[in-house]
């Protein structure tokens, strides 16, 4: 009864197409927003239950928002545009050794000429390491033209081992290190010092909220229909016009650009310092599933499954301890990944397009409820 | 409804000829050394048994296959093969034998798809979503809206395609089809599987098409009654190679056509 369009009406083509043309959602996502923005700040302040100590937000909250950054990336490129990656890790560490690289200051001996940038602001580093990730995502992204499906997986998955390869042999990436470990520069956002992790997560949480409209945007309008055409029968979308060369290098483009950012940032905010092993084949498989488990095509999927996949194990984690049930930590440890891996099979096999269509298929449940049709 | 670009074309004058085009698949020979023309404003129907080339023939038409012989003048531009980019640019359009549509979208975006070739806004503003791309998207969604009435499916347009049923998803697909505004509608089938009353639907739909908009139809068809009551003009293929050509009438009487498809005693 809560959850009905009954009296709404559109009267305007724009207000039909807006994002959420349903009151109540607009009502949910504002709430969700003031929650996020508003009340986890101030609860952090508080150091109210279970914000106590800082471990919800800097062990649960900053990694969620990161990753569900980068499964919004993937989800562009596998979800919307149906070209099935395993390079996301490998697209992430560009981001991450390139913001590293400018932030840092770029110094390219060349012998004719050399190419020297003076150190940059985070800001400008960040972003130019989505640049890179982008470029290098349509290097690989050339294959797909000619190659699909599974094939081309296996060509990103040579992107992944080849930048593996590269940050840990190629020292210049990791300023000549001894130990090939980086740390990033101090967070400084216009003489703003970002260090506290509620400062952390608002950062993050920012850029999250710009970049999951930016896409959404996208894949509403007349690129997103492209890259859904291309997914669903390529050979109609060419004789309709659209190209596939171009459809297909701008979804890696942009599904790459953002996942730089998110290997930016997972580098910077979350780790601090780090190696190339954070973003190895292990994060690249982490973030298909994420998409995978939340939906296929669908921007809040992409929230939900990194919930899934990174915050129930930490969760399942706490239950023992929680019941006062006198376990070893490595019994838990191997029951949690027992029992995520079950509930993985449980819910492909329940629903197969994951969380989002489960979310689909409750709105339309809640709109005739208390009837069944 | 006209697609922009080419030389104006008056109605009755040939819209697109095809001369002595050959298609071979390895030692298959698809099409054989086949010419025919496409007048303005014409229904055209292109007939004959099963593997007969005609579908061939539509691939061949808008730059899916490129035939190895043969020259195919479209709006006066004579090219040995066509590109499908430059088939979709000059006006063509096709619907496909099996549904071709894009599963995972509603109906509505599938029609707004065959849009995408007259929206110009870039990324950036398209990432924004106001102004050129806002005014696009809506301008484009009222002539979208129009199609959707033509076609009667005003109730479905939200629905997700691959739940519709087989007719109204041929529907759809002529509405992508009609989006695209052309200048030469190719149907493959249009009727394939249908009642008869889905059939009387479709066949008056292409003729308001025909009739409304100007559009050229080429149509292939199995349904006999169909063929002969809508088109003016139908060409008949038997293996590849064409038999007859000619008004419906003509075509009803020609010994070759009867033979190709009640079979002759050997």
């Amino acid at each position: 009864m809560l959850y009905r369009e009954t009296g709404q009406f559109k009267t305007s083509y724009a207000a039909d197409m807006a994002i959420f043309p349903i009151r109540q959602d607009r009502i949910a996502l504002y709430v969700l927003l003031a929650i996020a923005f508003i009340g986890i700040p101030v609860l952090d302040a508080l150091q109210v239950w279970p914000f106590a100590g800082e471990y919800l937000l800097r062990a649960i909250l900053i990694p969620f928002l990161i990753l569900s950054l980068a499964a919004v990336g993937l989800n562009i490129l596998t979800g919307y545009c149906g070209q099935l990656s395993l390079g996301s890790g490998a697209f992430m560490a560009v981001g991450a050794y390139s913001a590293y690289k400018f932030g840092t200051g770029v110094h390219l001996p060349l012998g004719l000429f050399d190419i020297a940038i003076p150190a940059l602001p985070v800001l400008p580093s960040i972003l130019l390491g989505g640049v890179m990730a982008a470029a290098v995502g349509i290097l690989f992204g050339v294959p797909s033209l000619r190659i699909k499906g599974l094939y081309l997986a296996v060509a990103t998955l040579a992107a992944q081992f080849f930048f593996d390869w590269v940050f840990i042999r190629v020292q210049w990436f990791t300023n000549y290190t001894s130990s090939g470990s980086v740390t990033a520069p101090e967070l400084n956002f216009f003489g703003l010092i970002v260090n506290k992790p509620v400062e952390r997560y608002l950062l993050c949480l920012i850029f999250v909220t710009v970049v999951a409209l930016l896409a959404k945007n996208l894949v509403r309008g007349n690129i997103g229909r492209q890259w859904m055409a291309i997914r669903d029968m390529d050979i109609a979308a060419e004789l309709m016009g659209i190209r596939p060369l171009y459809a297909k290098l701008t979804a890696f483009a942009i599904s790459s650009f953002i996942m730089g950012i998110a290997g930016a940032l997972w580098a910077f905010v979350y780790l601090g310092s780090w190696e190339p092993l954070a973003f190895n084949i292990d994060r690249s498989f982490q973030i298909l599933f994420m998409v995978i488990i939340g939906g296929l095509g669908s921007i809040l999927g992409s929230f939900l499954g990194a919930a899934f996949i990174l915050v129930l194990p930490i969760m399942l984690d706490q239950v023992p301890h929680a019941l006062g049930i006198p376990i070893s930590v490595e019994t838990v440890s191997l029951l949690v990944f027992v029992v995520t891996g079950a509930l993985i099979c449980w819910l492909l096999i329940v629903e197969p397009h994951g969380f989002a269509r489960l979310w689909l298929t409750g709105k339309e449940k809640l709109r005739l409820w208390p009837y069944p049709y | 409804m006209r697609a922009t670009g080419g030389p104006e074309i008056a109605v009755g004058d040939v819209l697109l000829s095809v001369e002595a085009v050959s298609l071979s698949f390895g030692g298959v020979k698809a099409v054989s050394d086949v010419s025919f023309d496409i007048r303005k404003g014409e229904i055209r129907a292109i007939i004959g048994p099963n593997g007969a080339g005609k579908t061939s023939m539509l691939n061949i038409i808008n730059g899916f296959y490129h035939p190895q012989h043969g020259r195919i003048t479209f709006k006066g531009a004579t090219r040995s093969r066509m590109r499908p980019h430059e088939a979709a640019r000059g006006g063509i359009a096709r619907t496909f034998q099996n549904v071709a549509l894009f599963k995972g979208m509603t109906a509505l975006d599938n029609i707004m798809a065959g849009r995408t070739l007259k929206m110009h806004a870039n990324l950036f503003w398209q990432m924004l979503r106001v102004g050129p791309a806002l005014k696009e998207e809506i301008e484009h969604r009222h002539r979208v809206e129009e199609i959707i009435d033509f076609l009667k499916i005003q109730d479905i347009r939200r629905v997700p395609v691959a739940r519709l049923p087989y007719g109204l998803q041929k529907r759809v697909e002529l509405g992508r089809a009609l989006a695209m505004e052309p200048e030469l509608l190719l149907l493959d089938e249009p009727m394939a599987g249908m009642n008869l009353e889905e059939k009387e639907d479709m066949s008056r739909f292409v003729l308001d098409v025909n009739d409304h908009f100007g559009t050229t139809v080429a149509l292939i068809e199995h349904d006999m009654g169909v063929v002969m009551d809508l088109s003016d003009r139908v060409v008949v293929l038997d293996h590849g190679i064409k038999i007859a050509d000619g008004t419906p009438d003509e075509v009803k009487n020609n010994q070759a056509v009867i033979d190709a498809y009640l079979g002759v005693a050997h």
